[in-house]
């Protein structure tokens, strides 16, 4: 259970994140949506202490994850994984050094700086790659690969971390269609199978209501939202983005313009311009 | 393996109240790693491969070492009794003192022309090399010849050591400080070039990318795409060469071609040392001064946010 109590995040006179009060279950596969800027990364950033928090506490189970300092904060990062946008990959080491690094707070300090991965550590690593398949990539330097592979291998880093909870930020912004499945299931599995907690930014909405149990919406920093993708209605959606529900959803309503009327309502204002 | 473990939420729902997992990844991989192995035999036999060629490699450089030492004589027992020697010379170094007050501007005076030599010099190397660099940049001129002859050139300026300059241009342009710039020029030029040239290969071809799909000439993407990217690196390598010169152009001093060196060696061959500790306090404080200088310039550049991030 991972407990957050009024988190507060102030940049200057900003106020990022605004009093968040949640209770996150075991296993539970939850989406953050909201407009750029809701703070859903600052507050996702919080929870692994790569921001500070203003103000409120973090709590997970019996740990009181604000106060920690020093190796018991870095036992915290290795039980709460970080999947970033930008993959954040060692590009020009080989894949299997970058999976490695997931394991650095399981080794002792010189094993790791030497590079003498024990045979243990292959194994995991490599059977998170076997995971994804990705394991015939193991030798490539990171950097060689493409968007959706480097994003299964942050995946793969973060498995074998044998985390209690992975924060994916934004997994799939940098990502085509077919990759944005391809990582959207080996989130949902290393949730399903692995029974480690998801708690993902996602700017799809219809994404987020088919992968996640439960939905968090943040608006302003404050959270608007919360409840299972069923309990989201457009009424919600069109608060949460300002926007007309459906032009986030792209799902068109029987009353809506075609893309042909679109267009020529379009031309038509256009034509009324002077030249 | 499997274990049960709750979640809240209601039970026909997606969030349903209990799930069965697997299992945990590690375990489950030191169970499979025979498997593993097997499936995968390069990446573990591939380090304890690589491991013993490292062990090598490095019980390869000790030995290289002791045999070095022992080859040249290096003794422990000589350092030792010259230790006494160079305590001596330090008691007579204090109190650092230039005599009389006209010597010490005599110093001042030489020093600033040190400074001015090692600023000229380096400038003046860094504006020859420039265009020099991108002619020796592979990603820049494309054509082998050229670039071979651009690198090769740079290299035979290069080998040619400040002092070794210096002295062929005191015999060119007679003693003074004007030989002095002229040597540091020649040395740093050839420096500069291939530093140059190394940074503009490193640079990242999208923003090159972006200005040619503009429209924009060779030209353009040489002033938009690479030069934003090099400035700050050659910008840093050129404050340094200023700083690294002012103490290089004290030896250019003791060959005569001008600045505070002809001082320092003279005070050191008439056991002077009271002046020597002056000379070198005095050197020392003006490049820490151009340290300070060039790294508020460089900040400058390079903007202070991205060091703080």
């Amino acid at each position: 259970m991972l407990t957050i109590e009024r988190l507060t995040r102030r940049f200057g006179d900003f106020v990022a994140v605004d009093a968040v009060d949640l209770e996150i279950p075991a296993g539970q596969m939850v989406g953050v949506i909201g407009r750029s800027g809701a703070g859903k990364s600052t507050l996702l950033r919080m929870i692994d202490r790569l921001v500070e928090p203003s103000e409120g506490r973090i709590a997970f189970e019996s740990r009181e994850i604000t106060a920690l300092k020093g190796a018991s904060l870095r036992h915290w990062r290795r039980d709460c994984a970080m999947v970033f946008q930008q993959f954040a990959l060692i590009d020009r080491l080989d894949v299997l050094t970058n999976v490695m690094m997931g394991r650095l707070d399981h080794m002792p300090e010189w094993r790791s700086f030497l590079k003498l991965w024990s045979a243990d550590d292959k194994a995991i690593a490599l059977s998170a790659l076997e995971l994804f398949d990705i394991a015939a990539l193991a030798a490539n330097r990171a950097g060689s690969l493409s968007g959706g592979q480097q994003q299964r291998v942050a995946i793969a880093r973060a498995l074998v971390q044998e985390p209690r909870v992975i924060l994916a930020d934004e997994p799939i912004a940098s990502l085509d269609p077919r990759n944005t499945k391809v990582v959207m299931d080996a989130l949902l599995r290393v949730n399903r199978d692995f029974g480690i907690t998801v708690l993902t930014n996602l700017h799809s909405i219809d994404l987020a209501k088919r992968y996640c149990d439960r939905l968090i919406g943040m608006k302003a920093g404050r959270v608007v939202f919360d409840g299972t993708p069923r309990d989201l209605t457009d009424a919600v959606v069109r608060d949460l983005y300002g926007l007309e529900a459906a032009d986030v959803i792209e799902i068109p309503a029987a009353g809506d313009p075609t893309p042909d009327e679109i267009r020529a309502a379009w031309d038509a204002e256009r034509a009324r311009e002077p030249v | 393996m499997s274990v049960v473990i709750r979640t809240s939420g209601d039970l026909d729902g997606p969030m349903s109240d209990t799930r069965r997992i697997r299992g945990a990844l590690g375990p489950m991989a030191r169970e499979n790693r025979a498997a593993l192995e097997k499936r995968h035999p390069a990446i573990f036999a591939g380090s304890r491969l690589g491991r013993a060629a490292t062990t090598a490699i490095f019980a390869g450089l000790l030995g290289l070492l002791v045999f070095a030492l022992w080859r040249l004589e290096f003794s422990f027992a000589r350092i030792g009794a010259g230790i006494g020697q160079l305590l001596h010379f330090l008691t007579l170094m204090v109190p650092p003192s230039a005599g009389t007050w006209a010597r010490f501007w005599l110093f001042l005076h030489s020093l600033g022309e040190t400074v001015a030599i090692a600023l000229l010099g380096t400038l003046a190397a860094a504006v020859l090399a420039f265009p020099l660099g991108f002619l020796a940049a592979k990603n820049v001129v494309a054509q082998r010849v050229l670039h071979f002859f651009a690198r090769r050139f740079l290299d035979t300026i290069r080998g040619v050591d400040t002092l070794i300059w210096a002295l062929i241009w005191i015999n060119v342009v007679g003693l003074g400080p004007f030989a002095g710039i002229l040597a540091i020029m020649s040395s740093d030029f050839g420096a500069f070039g291939k530093l140059f040239s190394e940074a503009i290969e490193a640079v990242d071809r999208k923003p090159i990318e972006g200005v040619a799909s503009t429209g924009g000439s060779r030209l353009a993407e040489i002033r938009f795409g690479i030069l934003p990217q090099i400035l700050p690196v050659i910008a840093g390598q050129v404050l340094y060469y200023i700083e690294s010169n002012t103490r290089s152009a004290t030896i250019i001093g003791i060959v005569g071609a001008g600045g505070i060196g002809m001082f320092l060696s003279e005070a050191i061959r008439t056991l002077e040392w009271q002046q020597v500790s002056l000379l070198v306090a005095m050197i020392l404080v003006a490049v820490a001064v151009i340290d300070q200088i060039s790294s508020r310039i460089r900040f400058a550049i390079i903007g202070e946010r991205r060091i703080e991030t």
